[in-house]
């Protein structure tokens, strides 16, 4: 049962990538192709996320009262959870530079359709 | 500890926040960029070669005091912290990428009145970026540098004003937001399988079989890795984007980033190389990328008549050669992709410097519209000639040592075919870059070309001339430089 915990997160974190992929190439919308670009980015996050996973393992902080055996044998991997929070930084930031530019463009042209944005691009 | 390794990050941080804050107090910003701009390369050929730990995670000394279970294990000997490697073949793109950096904003100041603060902190966030991302020895590591790279190139061109520079970063940005975390996959996947993002201990635990070397995970994370490397590159699919994002920037723009293209480029193939260079087929999938890139890439120059994207196509054909030569695998052909790497840093930044005063003078780049710029400074015109002929391949200049060396070492592979494409290629560069250079120089000048500028700035001719030096010494003693990444690429294979 707990497996399955890990194995349905791993189909979830394709899931959300590959719709997030179909949806950052094929839909037109700007708006839409930066929330499926967000989903890419939570998917591999949960991968990520999945991969420190222990089966019945403690959150990696070391509190007194537990031994720095017990602790290195239970405790979850936490390196993956260290990544993740700077990929989180990092995935933010790209969005918001591209809900700016979005903005921005959508001003210029009045549209939010990449074909009429970027046919007009020299 | 070379307390020096970690100065080389953080001073062009630090110059970046502090411009950031003195915006608008132009004589303040102007000094600060050049002091601290200089200092880059300073401590490049200053600091000595050696490994930095940072919170002193060094794993020899952490063994004693690991708990009882995991001494003796493989984790035991991980790296724990994040670690900067610093050698000579770093010290020499450091060096010239500073330099690049460090001109390029000079003639940026040259060409404007009023300087902007957050122009030069993306210039500056790259550099320290690009220059972390050649010292670190994780993939992680080198995964956030250079997202932060993307986002700083991204901003560069934002930043330069030009028509159509915000559509053109959009795009940039959606394929690098697909480009990235397809990147950072491959790096879970490594993950997932090895236990670490540290070269050294990746390295480590293939190489003495604790996993399969062929097991799914390392397979299909270098097939990501390699997604994320032709993005990082420019190479094919993404030469378009790329020599488009060049062509939008200001040309001092545009010579610095093509400079933290080729390294990141550089970066992550050597990462690559020392990884997966095990896998059948690596070398095939890398010369594949190499040739269409090389063909590509100089197919679309020749047929460009604005300069700024011949130049930028060009770049990317002579990313090609590089790739060539990590493709071909050969201690000679490594060798010459970085030599080739370190010419492309400075002859690109030459020619999109050299060429940008015609832009500066005329606020046109296109050739059709343009000619008679002989006749306005002769000096210019010449320095960019023979900076064209650098680019080439043409002796005495260090393109043409790299380029003989590349043929040399396909040659000795058994691979001749490349060697003839790459002299073809070659030539293709040369008459391509001879007629853009009649166009612009010396035809008769179109009654209807005005000028916005009278003359070139003396800074932009002093910059131009720098680096045509370096080509220069570069050409005549090559050992400068191959007597550092022959070795180097005897080690990675």
């Amino acid at each position: 049962m707990v497996m399955d915990i890990q194995l349905a997160s791993l189909f979830a974190s394709g899931a959300l990538i590959v719709i997030g992929l179909f949806a950052a190439i094929f839909i037109d919308n700007i708006i839409k192709k930066v929330i499926g670009i967000a989903f890419i980015e939570e998917g591999v996050n949960l991968f990520l996320i999945c991969l420190g996973y222990k089966a019945g393992g403690v959150v990696p902080i070391y509190l007194p009262g537990m031994t720095a055996d017990w602790f290195a044998a239970n405790s979850a991997y936490p390196l993956p959870q260290a990544l993740v929070l700077t990929s989180i930084v990092i995935g933010a930031s790209t969005l918001a530079v591209m809900l700016a530019l979005a903005m921005v463009l959508y001003r210029k042209h009045g549209t939010l359709s990449t074909k009429e944005i970027l046919g007009d691009e020299k | 500890m070379n307390y020096l390794i970690p100065l080389l990050v953080v001073i062009p941080i630090l110059s970046a926040l502090i411009v950031n804050i003195f915006d608008g107090k132009d004589k303040t910003v102007k000094a600060i960029s050049l002091v601290l701009g200089i200092l880059v390369p300073i401590i490049a050929i200053c600091a000595t070669v050696g490994v930095q730990y940072f919170g002193g995670h060094n794993p020899s000394l952490l063994t004693s005091s690991l708990p009882a279970n995991l001494v003796n294990t493989l984790v035991a000997g991980y790296n724990t912290g994040i670690v900067y490697a610093f050698a000579n073949i770093e010290r020499i793109f450091i060096f010239l990428m500073g330099i690049v950096a460090f001109l390029a904003i000079l003639t940026y100041f040259s060409e404007k009145k009023e300087v902007s603060g957050p122009y030069l902190y993306l210039i500056f966030m790259g550099l320290a970026s690009v220059i972390a991302l050649l010292l670190s020895e994780d993939i992680f590591n080198m995964y956030v540098f250079f997202e932060i790279t993307a986002l700083t190139q991204v901003g560069i061109i934002v930043a330069s004003s030009t028509e159509d520079n915000y559509e053109i970063a959009l795009k940039y940005l959606i394929l690098g937001a697909i480009g990235g975390p397809m990147l950072l996959l491959g790096i879970g996947f490594i993950l997932g399988t090895i236990g670490s993002v540290n070269i050294a201990d990746i390295i480590f635990v293939i190489s003495n079989k604790f996993v399969q070397p062929y097991s799914p995970g390392l397979v299909i994370g270098f097939a990501l890795i390699l997604f994320g490397w032709l993005y990082s590159a420019g190479l094919p699919p993404f030469h378009t984007i790329k020599s488009a994002v060049y062509s939008k920037a200001r040309p001092n723009g545009s010579a610095i980033l093509q400079g933290f293209s080729v390294l990141c480029m550089l970066a992550f193939g050597i990462a690559m190389y020392k990884i997966f260079a095990y896998i059948p087929y690596f070398n095939t999938a890398i010369i594949v990328f190499a040739i269409l890139a090389m063909v590509l890439g100089v197919a679309m120059s020749a047929m460009e008549v604005d300069f700024r994207r011949m130049i930028a196509f060009l770049a990317v054909g002579e990313l090609g050669f590089i790739a060539l030569g990590f493709g071909i695998g050969t201690q000679m052909s490594i060798a010459a992709a970085l030599f080739q790497a370190a010419n492309e840093i400075v002859i690109t930044a030459m020619l999109f410097i050299g060429f940008g005063s015609v832009y500066y003078l005329t606020n046109t780049s296109d050739t059709r519209k343009l000619g008679g710029l002989i006749g306005i400074d002769s000096k210019m015109a010449i320095m960019v000639l023979l900076g064209g002929w650098a680019l080439a391949g043409v002796p005495p200049f260090n393109g043409f040592q790299s380029k003989l060396m590349l043929v040399q070492a396909a040659l000795d592979a058994g691979y001749t075919e490349l060697a003839i494409l790459a002299i073809i290629v070659s030539v293709v560069i040369f008459f391509t870059f001879v007629k853009a250079f009649h166009n612009v120089y010396l035809q008769p000048k179109p009654s209807e070309l005005k000028f916005v500028h009278d003359k070139i700035p003396k800074v932009t001719v002093f910059a131009v001339a720098i680096l045509l030096i370096i080509c220069l010494v570069l050409g005549i003693c090559p050992n400068i430089v191959t007597d550092v990444f022959i070795p180097f690429a005897g080690g990675l294979i």
